[in-house]
């Protein structure tokens, strides 16, 4: 009885101080974003990813903020100015706020996303373009029920940092539901082992993750990857995609304002 | 044959060209030296039967441009950002209108370690 009663006591406690010793305020990640081009990689754009300290009048929130830009040259081509912010907690990460805006060669998508985990439901807002409305938007309003630590996939990138990565033996896999455009996505990511890769801030001992989008046909083929930093921080430092139009990769070019 | 390697290879020396000053100037490469291969062909084969070799000259100086060109472009061309200013100014707006919402949202931090704890794992 007594074993019983301190193996719950640890499994609560483990569960309640649920840390992030991944990141904290003020860290911000920058990436090169390429485009293989028959056989040639060519630098399309720059992503960054920020976090900063958000106060309101009854808490602390993080805001995870990620920016896409083209590179000047392809913006007379197909101009990408993309901004993507979530305000989660920041011991859980656990998300309250989702915005997302895209503005990708003329074409212009607006989703916020209200967050109530009491109720478990997302107020979803999704606004286009428009020329048929006064306003010059089209906007729709909905009510989703997400599943008990849904994130969006913001949130859930920093999520994955805070788990105990060191710990999953080769070939472990963690699915994580991501809401992305209403729809609950199960994303999964299978432990592929260490590996050592070098990048633009250095050789790195990495561990390399196997990406899944289970029920979605958005990445192509099985050689999707991310490798994040084999330490503390855990920071993405290169992944590799294939999607319908072809592969690309995102590699790190800066890093700044790191927790360890 | 002889005008066939030349037409060949002066569309792909265009085609060279016109990419080496767009900015998919590394699919220049490609067609330039293609084109040359072309344009040594259409040399040889005119040098063979005795008929100017003018065109297979253009095709060369052609394709030694775009070569250069895209090379020049390779080396000296800096992936830099470009006008940012709106993007930022649409941070700082996106922020301002975030606070207000998150005023009123309620958050429960002993709420979210319970959320916590739902979330499936599978091993």
């Amino acid at each position: 009885m007594l074993r019983l009663f301190i193996v719950i006591l640890f499994i609560l406690s483990s569960s309640l101080n649920a840390q992030n010793n991944a990141f904290q305020s003020g860290e911000k990640l920058t990436f090169t974003a390429s485009y293989n081009m028959s056989g040639l990689m060519t630098d399309l754009a720059q992503v960054t990813m920020e976090t900063s300290e958000v106060r309101t009048k009854s808490s602390t929130l993080l805001r995870l903020k990620g920016t896409a830009t083209t590179y000047s040259k392809w913006d007379s081509f197909f101009k990408i100015r993309d901004l993507y912010e979530s305000y989660v907690s920041p011991k859980t990460v656990t998300p309250y706020l989702y915005k997302r805006e895209i503005n990708e060669g003329g074409y212009y998508k607006y989703v916020k996303y209200n967050y109530n985990h009491k109720n478990r439901t997302v107020k979803s807002l999704l606004r286009k373009k428009s020329k048929n409305f006064e306003s010059g938007f089209w906007d729709r309003n909905n009510t989703v029920t997400i599943k008990p630590g849904t994130r969006d996939i913001i949130a859930t990138l920093y999520h994955l940092r805070t788990l105990d990565i060191h710990k999953a033996p080769v070939g472990a896999s963690d699915t994580f539901t991501v809401l992305f455009d209403n729809k609950e996505t199960k994303f999964s990511f299978t432990m592929m082992g260490k590996e050592t890769i070098s990048t633009a801030i250095g050789r790195m001992e990495c561990y390399k993750l196997k990406l899944n989008v289970i029920g979605n046909d958005v990445l192509k083929g099985n050689n999707n990857f991310l490798w994040l930093s084999a330490d503390e921080n855990k920071i993405p430092v290169f992944s590799k995609f294939k999607v319908a139009v072809g592969s690309g990769e995102l590699r790190i070019k800066n890093v700044s304002g790191l927790k360890n | 044959m002889r005008l066939t390697f030349i037409i060949i290879g002066l569309i792909l020396s265009l085609l060279a060209v016109i990419l080496a000053i767009l900015p998919l100037y590394t699919l220049s490469f490609i067609p330039a030296i293609l084109a040359f291969l072309f344009g040594l062909l259409g040399f040889y084969k005119s040098k063979k039967s005795h008929k100017p070799t003018h065109t297979p000259q253009l095709i060369f100086l052609l394709s030694i441009i775009a070569l250069a060109i895209a090379t020049y472009q390779s080396v000296y061309s800096t992936a830099e950002v470009g006008d940012t200013e709106q993007l930022e100014l649409r941070e700082e707006n996106s922020l301002e209108e975030s606070m207000d919402e998150l005023e009123s949202i309620e958050i429960i931090e002993d709420d979210l370690d319970i959320i916590e704890s739902d979330i499936d794992i599978t091993d």
